[in-house]
Formats: C-alpha cells, structure tokens, sequence
C-alpha cells in the first residue's frame, strides 16, 4: 500500500509537471521525468526531498532565463542525490557511531541511485538515445556499484565512469567494462568498501548540478568550473586560414579578444602550434583553442584537444548532447589596431585555423 | 558587509552547535559555499543583490534545520537572542538599502525634535527639511495630524516610541534608532524562549520554532526597520509572562509601555488586566489617552469614538479572511508558519495557559481590528497589525510541534526563505500599494501579460479567488505529508494553466495590462485607497491592451468629459456624468485586445464577461 502511495505520487508529480511546460528545451520538456526521478530519491532518503516538485513547478513558470532556469532543474536534481547518497536506504550500513538510516534488506538504494542520476545525465534528450548500448552501460554501472559495495563512493564512481563513456562507438564501452574489471579485482584482493561520502556527494552534486548541459560536463569537463565571461557585443569575422595563409584585420574599437578555433585539428595534442598572431609575435596553440567540433559526442573518442584555457564557445544542445565548439579566446595586443594573423605552415593539408571573430 | 555576513554565517553555528552536528554542519556549509563559488562563475548577470541574499537566507536555512534537528545542540534562551542578534544585525543594512519609508520617518521626526528642541513641534523639523539626513525630504506632515493653537505641527503617532529611540538616535542617528528597535528584537526572542521554557515547551519544539518566529517574516522585517511592533510585542510578551508568575510589579509596567506605543494597544491591555483580575489595573488604559491629550490636546488624537461601534458583519468577514489567506497581506502568503496555530486553537484544552491567555487577551483587539478599512495595515510591511501576537501564536505552535504536518511545514520553510529573501534583497517591495494584486501576481501577470493576479486570494479587493483560498487553510491540519506536496504541485501547475487563459473580469490598472499612456486611479500612495474604486485613466490617443475572452462584457467607468473608444474594432461614444456607468461592450474573439481612446477621457475601472 505505501509503495502503491509512492507510485501516485510519482504519477501525480509527472502530471504536475507536464501540465507547467511550456518552455521548449529538451530539458524543460524532460521535467515530468525529472519529477519521477525526485519523487524516486524522496522514497530512497526524506520523503522532504519532493519539495523539488513544487520547485521545479515554480522554476519552469517564473524563472524566464533559460541557463538559470535549467541550474535551478540541476540544483534539485543535485539536492535530491546528494541528499540520497548522504541518507538513503539500502547504502552499505555507516561504521558503527557514524548514525544514519538502517538499510532495507528489500530495497537497494545505491544502484537505483546510480541508475536514476545516470537517466538524467545520458538519457535526456530522449530522441539521440541509443537505447542497446544505455542499457548496456547501466548494466555496467549497477555492477560497479555492487562491485564497490553499494556506498556513494560506488554510486560516485560508476555515475563518473558511466558519464565520460560516450558509447560512439561502440568499442568505448571498453572503458567502464574495464574499470569493473578493475574494481572486481581490487575487491578481491582486499580493498575494502570505501565510503568517501563528502568527496563523493560533492562530485555527484556537480555532475548533476550540471545535468541539463551533461554532455559538456562529460567531454569539456573544467568548462563548468570556468568564469563564465560576461555578455559583450562580438564582431564577427569567419574566416578559414590555410596553412601558411596569413590575413591582416582591422582591430574593432573596444575589442580586447580575438577569437579563434581550429578545424580538423582535433587529433593535435596540447601545446601543438595552429598559427601567430602579429604584433607580439602571440603562438595561437592546441590549449588556447580546440577543434571546433571536438566535443561533439561522435567525435570525442577521438580527440586529443583540452578545452581552451579561455573557452569562447557557445553552448549547443542540451542534455547529453550538449557540447561547445572549440573557439578560445587570445588576448589582442595592448593598444593594436592592425593584426596579422597567420596560420601555422607546418599544418596538415586539410587543417585550418578559424578567426572568428572580436570580443 | 559581505565579509561581515560571511563572517557571521560562520560565527552562527560555532554559537550553538557542538560536536558531530557541528562537524556535519561544516561539511554542508563548505559544499555550499563551493557550489556558490561555482555559480557566481558561472552566472555573471545575475543580480548581485538577490544573488547574496539568497545564498545567505540558503545557509541561514541550512543552520535553522541543524539547529532545528541536529543531535548536539548548545541551547538557551541567551544563545536564542545571540543568534537573533547577529541576525538583525545584517539585516539592518539590508533594509537600509532604500530610505525608510511609511511612519518611519515620522517616528524618527519626532525623536529627533525631542533631541534637538526638547518640544514635539515637528513644525520647524518639516521647514528644515530634517528627514533630507534620511533620504526623505519629501516628507510633509500627513493629512489629518493634530495642529496645535499656536500653529504647532505634531505628529499623528504617539511619541514613546520616539523616546525609546532617543539613546540610539544621538548615538548614531538612523542607525542607532533602528538599533533600537533591534534591541527590543532580541529581548523579545530572549523572552519568548524563556516564555516557552516556563510553559513546560520540549527543546526540540523550541528549536523548531525558533528560527520561524526569530529569523522569518514578520519579526525580521519588523525588527529592523522602525515601527512600534516589535517593541510591543516585547512588552506584551513580558505583561504575559507576568500575569503568568502573578507579579504585578512585572506584568503592570510591560502592559503600561505597551499601551503608550499605540492607543490600540488598550484593547489588548483590556484583555490582559481582565486575565489578570486586578481591576485597579484599569487605570492603566487612561494613561496614553492622558498622554496623548497633553501631547495633543485631543485624547484620542486621530481616532473617534464611533470607531469602537460595531460595523456591517461582512466587513468582520473579509478582515478575518483577509488576515487569513489574502495574497498581498495575509500569513498565508506572508507568514504561512504562523498557520499552524490553527492546530494549537484546535487543541484549546491542551494548549499552555499563556496561549490561551494569549489569544483571549487579543480578542478584543482583532474583533475591532478586523473590520477596519485598513485591516492589512495600510503603507507598512505586511501583518503590522499582528505582529504583537506572533509570540503568542509562535508559543501555541511550539506547544503542539509534533502535531504540526511536515509536509507543510516543509513547503512553509521554502517558502519564508523565499519571503525573507526577498525582503532583504528588495526591501522596498515590503510596501505594495493595495490595489489587489501582489508583488508575485504583479511580475508574472506583466511578464505574461495575462491575469495571474486573479489566482491570488485577495480580501482588499474581492476576487473568487479569495473564499478558495480558505481551502488552503486545510493544508495546516491534513497530516499527509506527500500528498499534500504533490497536490501543492499539482495545484501551482493547474493554477499555471488556467491563469494563462483569460479572465472573466479585467481591471484596467493591472499589472497584466499593457498601457500605452494614461496613469493610475487614485494615485499612488493614497490614504485609504480602498475606499476608491480603482482605475486607469485614459485620454485621448491613450490605449491598454489585455487578454480578453470572446463575447459580450460589460464596462464599468467613470467620465467627466465623455468619451469615445475603440474597443476590438469598434467604436463607442459614452456621455459624460458623475458616477459610475456601464455599457456593453462585445469582444469578437479570445486573445490580445486593444481599448483605445479616440477623444475625451475616461476612468476605465473593469470589463466583466457576462
């Protein structure tokens, strides 16, 4: 009967939720799942946890600003988590003194955990789901966390392993099949169950806080951890140099940033040279820029690029699709009005480096 | 007075938590100043102000509830006031952030003529433009206050409040006169604690309590800004606890301040001396009429006789009602903790003799207070006429906490941090102009540009929305805890989808109407407004533009020119008159529609879908 209670709950909330969309992002569209799953983790820990129903209500009608909207969905998605793996039922028991809930013999809470913070991180939107190969992976991240003994350390782990695992191809299901593998291993060699519970409440937090961009926090991962710069006015210039091509710009009043990006340039490692920048003779390098689409989920697997020190992307797609192209932004010369920029004559063929534009 | 704030969030839980508490509590306190750090990053347009109100009302939350549930708690009524302090001691500045405002200055006019010309003759303080110090030069005497023989200008409000704050105002100005106030804050929550503890109240329920009654609406905002409230409360608190002991030495001098703060204070002195069966207390009540007479010259100043005759019972209704559920001063929007008093009062025979004492002693207040045109408290802060009995209240559910459903306390809690933010980050939206509407329906109504403000229970003037709100009172007994915040959910989330339809009635001076010209009726900061019917004025080229539902509606206006209009694509000429007219008018399709005004003028007040 009490679990009969729960499920209308869950029902009811999706039904709240749905009824309050109207904003159109995959995010917002997703908030009735977002509504089970916060209905789910109030079973798992305090049934106060489904205060971010009523939340989620009120930040899809009042908060007009999309990014803090979606950081509000985040926050109670974090809140929720963080707040299960702290107290929820059917964790390995706390050492004796550390207090805490009784685990429920019938219940386990660590891998429905693990398994509702992983279908908010990869399977939002809905429609780019590969659903072989998620299902696969939530297989894998169950048993990581069984395998670790069902503590947030292991919920910590198997979300992060399961997170950075683009499954494009297929073959990069070899990373979370190997640190399986891994803990298997180590658990039979004696590692005992770790809890880490703070460290790994934090790190959950985070990955969740940031769900509604997932894809970002997975393939661009300090981008979140970056200061985000503020809104300026962005002279656009677009332009696609070949190696040894050098164009000359007039510098536009006011701008401090060139913006730049490399194409093709994925497979290049840190530090390697795409052009120059003139007066001051600046080295545009693999590390103040990227490939353009190397945080693209297909093509990750394969990229060697960071994210540029001072990433100048812009944020595309939500979810578990979401990414950011690889511009960076290089500091123009104090006081230039001419620049010269010319891309690397060492280039490859087909690789180019992309002026963007002027911020 | 970030760092100040910083460094009183963490003094706070070094105060009183110990031990594992305390341990926990720093974990939780050093993630979520991580996770600030993180989003102050990464929001770099958000509005600072609301952005560090916030994170401070989430931490002081966040302390409420370890020191609410924690397992090691160091407890008092001293460390009680401690906290309080520190608390109002941030918020102080908080409020400062805009200049005072409603009889703010007119207190402080006072005070400062006691200090400088020893008389209460504001007359010179108005031609010197003295409140000019407190941003307010605009200040002039208001309509209606005592005049003396000789042409001296005295203030409408009774002058004790102005003494107390003498000290504090010579000290350090504006400042120390909120100080004051301040002060009296935390004697109050001092003396509530202990009030609580003599009543036989469990730690836990006090703890509870606490950080609700002390840290939340209205007490906060009253206890920072300069209104005789709080200090009230204080006193009345002390005249309880001294009818309690029997000691007329305590209980005789608290009654005596209470009543010289505001002459209405007599109708609860009245009940506290009959609580107490000592007749030669009577003589008490004369002692502000004396006061005030000698201030004056007219014992009851601004007030008459006749006030005390009772008026049409409907009036009692909608007062009652409105300090109940009304979206724009009522405890179930502005307060909502306070509700669950309804479970004390249906627990009467158990209650703590104080409540009872309490509640009884009040009775003759509320009952006049109720139907008063002004019942919501006019230009102040909202619940001003309440705030005296919120320790009463705050008592009476400390008394029955384990009663108290959690699930609405839960969404109470998020809500009053959601209030107390607010209220710090724009203090200046304490004050609203009772048209109606509220500070919440008004931003969505305008970010939408339909009717939201319809879906707000409002006593001031009368919507449907107002006796369903009485429904919501059910929420403070029903025990069931997910369910009532899922049917919470469910209710926003509908109340979402209907208010995005058109209404059945649209007011022209809503904020979901878009005005192309014109101006409001009757102007803004009118004394007793609810005794107009309210407006949009339009003249000629002069345009709202609403959502409105197909059909034939009727306008309700008032012209003096006469006056003709477009209305949906078509034209209507009214005749001018001196009252209020109607005529029908016919909408052919639901969406956005335009009232224009071709000549004349016209005081449009509401279109009604018949």
């Amino acid at each position: 009967m009490e679990n009969l209670r729960w499920i209308a709950a869950a029902a009811l909330s999706a039904y709240a939720c749905s009824l309050a969309v109207h904003h159109t992002t995959p995010i917002d569209l997703a908030l009735p799942f977002l509504a089970i799953a916060v209905t789910l983790l109030a079973w798992l820990s305090y049934s106060e946890v489904l205060l971010g129903v009523p939340v989620l209500v009120v930040a899809e009608i009042a908060v007009p600003d999309e990014r803090l909207r979606l950081l509000v969905f985040g926050a109670v998605g974090a809140t929720g988590v963080a707040i299960a793996v702290n107290v929820g039922r059917g964790f390995s028991p706390p050492p004796p003194g550390e207090g805490g809930l009784k685990p429920r013999p019938t219940l386990d809470g660590a891998p429905i955990v693990a398994l509702i913070a992983l279908l908010l991180l990869r399977w939002i939107p809905l429609g780019h789901v590969r659903y072989g190969r998620e299902l696969l992976l939530l297989a894998i991240a169950a048993a990581i966390v069984f395998v670790l003994g069902r503590t947030p350390f292991a919920v910590t782990v198997a979300v992060v392993v399961s997170l950075v695992t683009t499954a494009v191809p297929l073959r990069t299901l070899a990373f979370p099949l190997a640190v399986l593998l891994i803990a298997a291993a180590a658990r039979t060699f004696g590692m005992p169950a770790l809890r880490l519970v703070w460290p790994s409440t934090v790190v959950l937090a985070f990955v969740m806080l940031f769900f509604p961009w997932s894809g970002i926090v997975a393939r661009a991962f300090p981008y979140f951890l970056q200061r985000a710069a503020p809104e300026k006015p962005r002279t656009l210039v677009r332009q696609a140099l070949a190696p040894r091509q050098g164009e000359t710009y007039w510098v536009p009043e006011g701008a401090t940033h060139l913006i730049v990006s490399g194409a093709n340039v994925a497979h290049l490692r840190r530090g390697a040279i795409l052009g120059r920048m003139e007066p001051g003779a600046v080295d545009i390098r693999i590390g103040d820029v990227a490939d353009w689409g190397y945080a693209r989920r297909e093509a990750w697997h394969k990229a060697h690029n960071p994210l540029p020190r001072d990433a100048a992307g812009e944020v595309r797609d939500y979810g578990y699709e979401a990414w950011i192209d690889g511009a960076g932004r290089i500091p123009l010369p104090r006081g230039a009005r001419l620049i010269r920029v010319t891309a690397d004559g060492a280039l490859p063929p087909h690789v180019s480096l992309q002026v963007e534009g002027f911020e | 007075m970030i760092a100040a704030t910083v460094l009183a969030l963490l003094v706070l839980p070094l105060l009183v938590l110990r031990g594992r508490t305390l341990l926990r509590y720093c974990g939780v306190d050093a993630a979520t100043w991580l996770f600030a750090w993180i989003l102050w990053r990464r929001l770099p347009g958000f509005d600072p102000r609301l952005a560090f109100a916030a994170l401070a009302v989430l931490k002081l939350a966040t302390f409420a509830l370890f020191l609410a549930a924690g397992a090691q708690v160091r407890w008092s009524a001293n460390r009680a006031a401690l906290v309080a302090a520190i608390v109002y001691a941030l918020a102080i500045p908080a409020m400062l952030g805009r200049p005072i405002d409603g009889d703010e200055p007119f207190y402080l006019l006072v005070t400062d003529s006691v200090t400088r010309d020893f008389d209460l003759d504001l007359a010179n303080q108005y031609r010197a433009r003295v409140a000019a110090q407190w941003e307010r030069g605009d200040v002039v005497p208001q309509f209606g206050d005592p005049v003396g023989k000789r042409g001296e200008q005295y203030s409408r409000h009774e002058p004790f409040l102005s003494l107390l704050m003498i000290p504090g105002y010579t000290l350090a100005g504006l400042h120390g006169a909120i100080a004051t106030i301040a002060l009296f804050g935390v004697l109050l929550v001092r003396s509530t604690v202990r009030w609580m503890e003599d009543e036989g109240i469990g730690e836990t329920a006090i703890r509870g309590v606490f950080p609700f009654f002390a840290l939340a609406p209205p007490m906060l905002f009253y206890a920072t800004r300069i209104w005789p409230e709080v200090p009230a409360a204080f006193f009345f608190v002390e005249a309880l606890r001294g009818v309690r002991e029997q000691r007329a030495k305590r209980w005789m001098p608290a009654l005596l301040g209470m009543v010289l703060l505001k002459l209405r204070f007599v109708l609860v002195a009245a009940g506290v001396v009959a609580a107490a069966r000592k007749k030669r207390a009577l003589a008490i009540l004369a002692v502000p009429l004396l006061v005030v007479w000698f201030a004056t010259g007219d014992p009851l100043n601004v007030h008459t006789w006749r006030e005390l005759v009772p008026m049409n019972p409907m009036n009692y209704l909608v007062g009652l009602c409105g300090l109940l559920v009304d979206g724009m001063s009522g405890l179930l929007f502005q307060a909502p903790f306070y509700l669950f008093a309804i479970v004390a009062l249906l627990n009467w025979k158990t209650a703590p003799r104080g409540f009872r004492t309490g509640i009884l002693a009040s009775l003759l207040y509320v009952f006049y207070l109720i139907p008063r045109g002004e019942w919501f408290g006019g230009w102040a802060p909202p619940l001003r006429y309440l705030v005296f009995l919120m320790p009463v209240l705050a008592l009476g559910i400390a008394a029955v906490w384990e009663k108290v459903p959690r699930g609405t306390l839960a969404m109470a809690a998020a809500w009053t941090a959601g209030l107390v933010t607010h209220g710090l980050a724009y203090p200046w939206r304490l004050f609203h102009e009772f048209t109606g509407e509220n500070a919440a329906g008004e931003w969505l109504s305008s970010h939408y540009h339909t009717d939201f403000s319809r879906l707000f229970p409002s006593f001031i003037r009368l919507n449907d929305a107002a006796w369903w709100g009485l429904l919501a009172l059910l929420l403070f007994v029903i025990r069931a805890k997910r369910e009532v915040i899922v049917a919470s959910a469910l209710g926003l989330a509908v109340a979402f989808h209907v208010a995005r339809q058109p209404g059945r009635i649209v007011h022209f001076e809503d904020a979901h109407v878009t005005h192309d010209g014109g101006r409001l009726y009757p102007e803004p900061f009118t004394v007793m407004r609810t005794a107009y019917t309210g407006g949009w004025v339009l003249e000629a080229s002069h345009s709202a533009t609403f959502l409105a539902r197909q059909g034939t509606h009727t306008l309700h206006f008032i012209t003096g020119l006469g006056a003709t209009f477009e209305l949906a694509g078509n034209a209507y000429s009214v005749p001018a008159g001196e009252r209020y007219q109607t005529i029908a008018v016919r909408i052919p399709q639901t969406g956005p529609t335009t009232f224009r005004v071709l000549s004349g003028a016209i005081n449009v007040d509401r279109l009604e879908a018949r």
